[in-house]
């Protein structure tokens, strides 16, 4: 065996090593910033928000890493969160989109800030009737 | 021949790379083999990590708590929409409108909270004079079952109680009991 071929050998592992472990962090990173999960947590957050808050309150949200997410996928600003009674869907790809629904019955708009705009305002405007 | 002596001298002579690779072969299967396990322990973990969804029940059954706990009873006065005088006010059917809460939604076919409040006269703790339940009380057997680790996932329940008094000075305990489900969205059923 040549001390030529002995040295590529042993580069050769390395770096497929180096390649093994950047997969490894690679798919674990991309697990804990995926659509599913941020779209889980940021529903479940603003749904617990909205239940915590009393009327007359304004809340900033920050959400840049759900924003990030969501222009990359092709999704607007507008479209992340959305309310429809009293369930909260955020949406991070086109086909996604998760549901948490809130009980505490007010009256809520949602919408993203114009400036910084990484947030997104919860406004709590009253009781509902 | 001089030069190899002198070689064995300065550096010992130990044989890192045999010439038979025999062994090289075993020990790279061998490599691949560490490599896969370790692989497939990591992707399980993350797997079961971001598999199983946040459960939030229980802070949402605390809220719902201190919604109604805030409802009854404001800076340790009762509200006078539920007794008034030591008389009972209250009806069952103004809970959720007075205490402005929503328990059905088009996320779920059926309601997924159950509120349960009862009212003691601070002499005669084992008869409550007023109760009040509101939402779905099929899940309350769930509470009874929840002890049992294999039930535990049904729903959450939480109970709070504290004193208070009413506009004639009358002194209550209040005990709430919470139970939110939720459970296909905060646990790996």
């Amino acid at each position: 065996m040549k001390r030529g071929s002995l040295l590529v050998e042993n580069v050769i592992f390395i770096v497929l090593n180096l390649i093994f472990i950047t997969i490894l962090a690679f798919f674990i990173f991309r697990q804990g910033n995926g659509a599913i999960v941020l779209e889980q947590s940021y529903a479940k957050n603003i749904a617990l928000l909205i239940d915590t808050a009393k009327p007359i309150t304004e809340m900033k949200l920050n959400m840049e890493d759900a924003m990030t997410l969501a222009e990359k996928n092709g999704v607007r600003r507008e479209e992340i969160v959305t309310k429809k009674g009293n369930v909260i869907t955020v949406k991070l790809s086109k086909q996604g989109g998760y549901q948490y629904s809130f009980f505490n019955n007010v009256d809520v708009s949602i919408y993203p800030d114009v400036v910084p705009e990484k947030n997104y305002i919860i406004k709590i405007n009253g009781y509902n009737q | 021949m001089m030069k190899n002596k002198n070689k064995g001298f300065l550096i010992p002579p130990i044989n890192l790379f045999p010439r038979n690779r025999k062994g090289d072969k075993i020990l790279s299967v061998y490599w691949f083999a560490i490599l896969i396990i370790v692989a497939g322990g990591i992707f399980g973990m993350v797997y079961v990590f971001y598999g199983a969804p946040y459960d939030v029940r229980e802070i949402e059954s605390d809220l719902l708590i201190n919604k109604i706990a805030d409802c009854i009873s404001y800076a340790g006065k009762i509200n006078s929409n539920f007794i008034f005088n030591g008389v009972i006010i209250h009806n069952n059917e103004s809970l959720l409108k007075q205490c402005h809460l929503i328990f059905n939604s088009s996320e779920w076919d059926e309601e997924q909270y159950y509120a349960e409040i009862n009212f003691y006269r601070l002499g005669d703790l084992n008869n409550s004079f007023l109760n009040i339940y509101a939402g779905n009380n099929k899940w309350l057997a769930n509470c009874a079952i929840q002890e049992n680790k294999e039930f535990e996932k049904l729903a959450k329940c939480n109970r709070a109680s504290f004193y208070s008094v009413d506009n004639s000075n009358n002194q209550y305990i209040i005990k709430i009991l919470s139970v939110v489900r939720k459970a296909e969205k905060n646990a790996k059923l």
